[in-house]
């Protein structure tokens, strides 16, 4: 079948401009292909896995009220954390961050960070930031003492969604997936700055 | 879609003359925060909204409480219902023993007179905050509550995800309040030489706010006080000196700066009555470093 030039390039220049309108609101402009979309799907699914075992953990312990003393929303956490660290023994990296996923979440980072934008990203991270101590150990805790790097808000817009419990972090040049509760490090991936 | 230009207009008083100033206390000198003299600037009439703007406090230094013993007494004269936290509330460390020394001890006067706190929070912030007694977040990183004809809209600028910004989006949808405010911890415009514009974060909620008739954003993350150029309509402040300062900070000649203060701590005191939005910044001196008022709030665009 061949395919007429003119339409071809008429094409090409409409999803251009669709691409551009949409960067300009700030919503994802990339349309996955059927590959990336079963990546992100998989990796979607690993991470609610996750947030289902926890949410079964949570649910035995006392509920954390909205008006809580400092020392009951301490007790919770630190609970928290020995409950999911106990029940995630043998967690390592790689359990969510599956190497299709790094790969995948790697080109997106990529994409969304060119230019100024590049450096910007790298000089936050990597010379301002204040979590630079953060050990990357799969089930530990992201030390209350470090500062939890703003994501930029364009970036989690294309990225695959985590349920409500579950932040992407950076640290250093990696990419962390925190639960926002307990403080643990669920999963983390290398190599994600551009 | 017909686009309602919003009407806003911006009037500096450099004397303040035209509002009543009460004078609580007259120090001797007004070098420190404890003798300063304490000169308000804003209407004070009982049914404004008023309350007070402060960011990044959560240091637990002996500064930190000088500009809090500077609020106190600023609230004798203008009893302040509420006060509205930039984020940042906690450095260092999130056991309950800093829930104490870097907030309760410091603001106990004013928790006792009902003072209530409503905080933002940070890029030092744990999200186990949001569920804090005094922090009135019911338990969410991101809410919404009205006082008077005023809305407030506090946002997690630390993860403006897809979930919160359509909250947002269907929230101010149906909000028919006159005045809409936003605060959050990175502020969208900045003068500052340590971090700057979070451009970021700009270009998924300006938007929003532009659509929405949103008049009015605080924010914090740099250690001074800055007051933007309005932007689209929009009035942009940076309150984020209430425990830190990056002193001298804010880039000389900045074509975004209307007015800025980068010498010392400071905090502001806001008035909000009927279509008039009356503002005053206190340094940690006690001493006037801006003010003014903003009328006619923006319409939905």
């Amino acid at each position: 079948m061949r395919i007429n030039p003119v339409l071809a390039i008429v094409g090409a220049v409409a999803l251009c401009l669709v691409t551009v309108h949409q960067s300009a609101k700030g919503q994802t402009a990339h349309v996955l292909s059927p590959n990336e979309k079963q990546i992100a799907e998989t990796f979607e699914q690993r991470a609610k896995a996750y947030t289902k075992m926890r949410e079964q953990l949570e649910a035995q312990m006392p509920k954390l009220s909205k008006e809580a003393k400092p020392e009951e929303i301490e007790t919770h956490k630190k609970q928290f954390q020995e409950r999911v660290r106990a029940a995630r023994t043998g967690a390592k990296p790689g359990d969510v961050f599956t190497p299709e996923a790094a790969t995948y979440i790697r080109a997106i980072i990529k994409d969304e960070f060119k230019g100024k934008d590049k450096i910007e990203l790298r000089d936050t991270v990597l010379r301002e930031s204040e979590n630079k101590e953060v050990p990357l150990r799969v089930n530990y805790p992201y030390p209350e003492s470090q500062e939890l790097l703003e994501m930029p808000a364009t970036l989690l817009m294309r990225l695959p969604q985590l349920p409500k419990q579950l932040r992407y972090r950076f640290v250093r040049s990696n990419l962390l997936l925190v639960d926002r509760e307990n403080g643990l490090i669920v999963d983390y991936m290398t190599n994600a700055l551009p | 879609m017909k686009r309602i230009t919003a009407s806003l207009i911006l009037t500096i008083l450099v004397t303040l003359s035209l509002v009543n100033a009460q004078t609580a206390q007259t120090g001797t000198n007004g070098k420190s925060a404890t003798n300063s003299p304490v000169t308000l600037k804003l209407p004070n009439k009982q049914d404004s909204v008023r309350f007070v703007v402060i960011g990044d406090t959560g240091t637990g230094t002996h500064q930190q409480l000088e500009l809090a013993q500077v609020m106190l007494r600023y609230h004798q004269v203008f009893p302040f219902e509420f006060v509205l936290m930039m984020g940042d509330n906690m450095y260092g460390g999130e056991k309950a023993v800093d829930y104490k020394q870097k907030f309760e001890n410091i603001y106990r006067p004013l928790l006792d007179q009902k003072v209530k706190f409503y905080a933002a929070l940070g890029n030092h912030d744990d999200s186990n905050q949001r569920f804090y007694e005094y922090f009135n977040m019911e338990g969410q990183e991101y809410y919404h509550f009205k006082k008077g004809n005023v809305s407030f809209y506090s946002l997690n600028s630390n993860y403006m995800d897809k979930k919160q910004v359509d909250w947002l989006n269907e929230k101010l949808a149906t909000d028919t309040t006159t005045w809409k405010i936003a605060y959050f911890h990175h502020p969208p415009y900045s003068s500052g030489g340590a971090h700057g514009s979070d451009t970021k974060l700009r270009e998924i909620v300006e938007p929003i706010f532009v659509k929405h008739g949103v008049s009015v954003v605080f924010a914090g993350h740099e250690h001074f006080y800055e007051r933007i150029k309005p932007q689209k309509g929009i009035y942009y402040f940076i309150s984020g000196s209430g425990g830190k300062l990056r002193q001298g900070d804010v880039k000389e000649g900045s074509p975004l700066t209307e007015k800025a203060y980068d010498r010392d701590m400071s905090f502001m005191l806001i008035e909000i009555n009927d279509k008039q939005m009356h503002f005053q910044v206190i340094s940690r001196k006690g001493e006037t470093v801006d003010g003014g008022v903003i009328s006619n709030p923006r319409k939905t665009s």
